[in-house]
């Protein structure tokens, strides 16, 4: 089995009365992504926070790389790269410097240092960009610095707090490449964000957040496992009648349907090729049908069916 | 790493424009408006007295014992001669003199009353003014000794010390005008701005106040040593932009502190280390980030006031009221301290506000040192 980078144990977190992160726990393995997926508020960020040891939590224990986290385990903190979510930038110094003074926190070897900078702002592609202020950068290559700053000198565990907000698609692309890339150099990563698709197409395994609790945990596959709903199938069908729609139900792993003006939805609770079944008792039916889509169940069905609500915002 | 931070700091610090504007380009602008105000005043009030040319017109035609106050003004004593008496026989001329810069003002006397023309304020104003007032005060003693002792007036006169009075105005000491207080002020004020420098500083360094500040604290590196390197950065900026308007006053403007210039440098330097100490200070005990810039403004612009710098009696009058915010109030003291060396030298008081602003130094850095030291937040 591989190490535990991270451990988070029963963290619990209070702003006066409110309540931020409620008996939440964690662990990160070597070589993970790791995305913690929640809505806005539901406590990523604080957990972020107290994980690097800049809040003062309630309860819990935080151990990273084996050792219990605090503010002065420098050892621990040379170790770690954070890409925090609002952009941390120098406005009087230019993106190099800007790389290079936080780079310069963690490394002291100036031809090392120098190194490092350069392939940091070759890998989020701000080369071109070196001599401009952070004043002239468009959001987009903003948050690419942020990024550079953040992981210039190569660190073992990188901890993004939702890097993409506010981010072009293009931009958000080259990101989430990215971190691939740093994950596959071996990089283990911890990455928030309230974005499923990303988390989906990025993280080896979800960690779902809601009102501070760790709510489900587990690969993208193994979450939608859980659901009931494996496959929701969409057909046009001008002329259905009960008889057909009763028919259709007793089609294996069917078990719902429901209309929608001339459509009807089909929800299947597994099996594959339903979609062929169906069609087929339509055809031998000889009834007309349009338009036919099927989806899959996203992480959104998965915290649907978990907290009863829609993760809020969806990814543009 | 101290090193670096130094030189990062100075690089950041030096690259704020909206700093450059306060903290350099506000006290030149204001020192060129000042020299606009008054600098004539200062650059002509001189070591020796400028004697007045005043016209005197007698109207009751006798020698009146105003005309010997004036004439006893019009002796050299102790190397100043006050006046300077033009006689007009009629007002007409005397005015016309006036008008043609002649003279610079004009007494009528006309009944055994005195009446002071002088065209615009001023020192002149003031001096004859006071003369007169000093006349009227003793009028009654001198009129008495000119009836039964005349030849005792010119003596009686001289005990009235109107000379002393009239130049007691003028006595800062060896050559001081009370204007140059103003640029005292102004140095103080730009001292101070300079808390608004380690405000800035810590802003970049607190989790609580900035973004970079939690990115700076998520770094292995300690707090404090980088503090003291934004500090000594900050120090020598400050001190540096202290000297370039130094420089601009003394030399461009022309006004002479009446100080060696490497002593008005290490005044100077001083008051900004007193500055961005404030600024540590100000910063480790703000929790808002919207205020580092208020409160340093603030607190410099109503300190630089109660120091003098708008008028400058106002430091005297809380000298008489309430003397202990003179002997804390940064500003006050920094004024205070480049008045008395230009004034009287290196005195006691010299050394007493230059101690006392090493004391507030330590006891502003040593406060937020403790503030300082707390490495966690309750709330970001
Ligand atoms: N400094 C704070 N003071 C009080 N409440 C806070 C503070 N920061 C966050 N919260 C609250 O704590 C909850 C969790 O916030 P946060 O960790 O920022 O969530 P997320 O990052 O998932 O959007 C929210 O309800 C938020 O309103
Ligand atoms: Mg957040």
């Amino acid at each position: 089995m591989s190490e535990k980078i991270v451990k988070i144990e029963n963290l619990v977190k209070r702003y006066g009365d409110k309540l931020a992160v409620d008996h939440f726990s964690l662990e990160v393995e070597e070589g993970e992504i790791l995305g913690l997926l929640g809505p806005n508020g539901s406590g990523k960020t604080t957990t972020i926070n107290c994980l690097l040891s800049l809040l003062t939590f309630d309860k819990g224990e935080i151990t990273i790389f084996g050792e219990k986290m605090a503010p002065d385990k420098y050892d621990i903190k040379s170790k770690i790269g954070v890409v925090l979510q609002n952009v941390a930038v120098i406005e009087t110094l230019t993106v190099y410097e800007n790389v290079d003074f936080f780079c310069g926190l963690y490394i002291t070897d100036k031809k090392l240092r120098k190194q490092y900078v350069e392939e940091a702002l070759e890998f989020t592609g701000l080369t071109e960009y070196k001599k401009y202020k952070p004043r002239k950068l468009s959001g987009g290559l903003l948050r690419r610095l942020n990024i550079a700053c953040g992981i210039a000198h190569k660190p073992k565990l990188i901890i993004f707090d939702e890097p993409t907000v506010a981010v072009d698609p293009q931009s958000r692309n080259a990101i989430l490449e990215g971190i691939k890339k740093m994950n596959r150099q071996g990089a283990t990563v911890i990455y928030t964000s309230h974005y499923m698709e990303e988390v989906e197409e990025l993280c080896t395994r979800v960690v779902i957040m809601d009102h501070g609790k760790n709510v489900a945990n587990g690969t993208s596959a193994e979450l939608k496992s859980t659901l009931m709903n494996r496959e929701t199938i969409r057909i046009s069908l001008p002329g259905k009648s009960e008889k057909i729609l009763e028919g259709i139900r007793e089609i294996n792993h069917v078990y719902k349907t429901k209309e929608e003006g001339d459509d009807i939805i089909i929800n299947c609770n597994g099996g594959e090729h339903n979609l062929v079944h169906i069609l087929s008792y339509l055809t031998d039916n000889n009834v007309p049908f349009g338009r036919v889509s099927t989806e899959l169940p996203t992480l959104n069905d998965v915290f649907l069916e978990i907290t009863g609500k829609e993760l809020r915002d969806k990814c543009s | 790493m101290f090193i670096r931070m130094f030189f990062y700091k100075i690089k950041e610090i030096s690259r704020n424009r909206t700093l450059l504007g306060w903290n350099l380009v506000f006290p030149l602008v204001l020192a060129t408006a000042f020299f606009l105000g008054f600098g004539n005043m200062i650059k002509d009030d001189p070591d020796a007295f400028k004697t007045i040319e005043v016209g005197y017109v007698n109207t009751d035609g006798q020698a009146s014992p105003f005309s010997m106050v004036l004439s006893s003004l019009s002796k050299e004593n102790d190397g100043i001669r006050v006046l300077k008496v033009h006689k007009f026989s009629d007002v007409d001329d005397a005015k016309s003199a006036l008008d043609g810069d002649e003279v610079e003002g004009i007494y009528i006397e006309e009944n055994g009353s005195v009446e002071t023309i002088v065209p615009a304020n001023g020192l002149v104003s003031t001096t004859l003014n006071q003369i007169v007032r000093e006349y009227e005060n003793g009028k009654v003693v001198i009129e008495t000794i000119a009836k039964d002792h005349p030849e005792n007036v010119m003596n009686a006169v001289k005990m009235m010390e109107i000379n002393k009075s009239v130049l007691k105005e003028y006595d800062f000491g060896s050559n001081t005008s009370p204007y140059l207080q103003y640029y005292f002020s102004l140095i103080a004020m730009s001292s101070l701005f300079s808390s608004w420098i380690s405000t800035s500083m810590l802003e970049g360094m607190c989790a609580n106040l900035s973004e970079n500040g939690k990115r700076f604290e998520c770094a292995p590196v300690y707090k404090l040593p980088s503090i003291v390197a934004g500090i000594l950065a900050g120090v020598v900026l400050q001190s540096i932009s202290n000297g370039i308007v130094v420089f601009y006053v003394e030399k461009v403007l022309g006004i002479d502190f009446g100080i060696p210039l490497l002593n008005v440098l290490a005044i100077t330097t001083l008051g900004s280390a007193l500055g961005i100490a404030f600024g540590v200070l100000i910063g480790s005990l703000c929790k808002n980030k919207n205020l580092l810039v208020a409160i340093p403004l603030c607190f410099s612009m109503t300190c630089s006031f109660l120091s003098g710098l708008m008028w400058h009696q106002i430091r005297q009058m809380i000298e008489y009221h309430m003397p202990i915010i003179n002997r804390i109030n940064p500003a006050a003291l920094l004024t205070d301290c480049l008045f008395v060396r230009a004034t009287y030298g290196k005195t006691d008081v010299y050394y007493r506000d230059i101690f006392t602003m090493l004391v507030l130094i330590a006891a502003c850095l040593i406060i937020s040192a403790m503030f300082l030291r707390r490495r966690k937040y309750v709330s970001l």
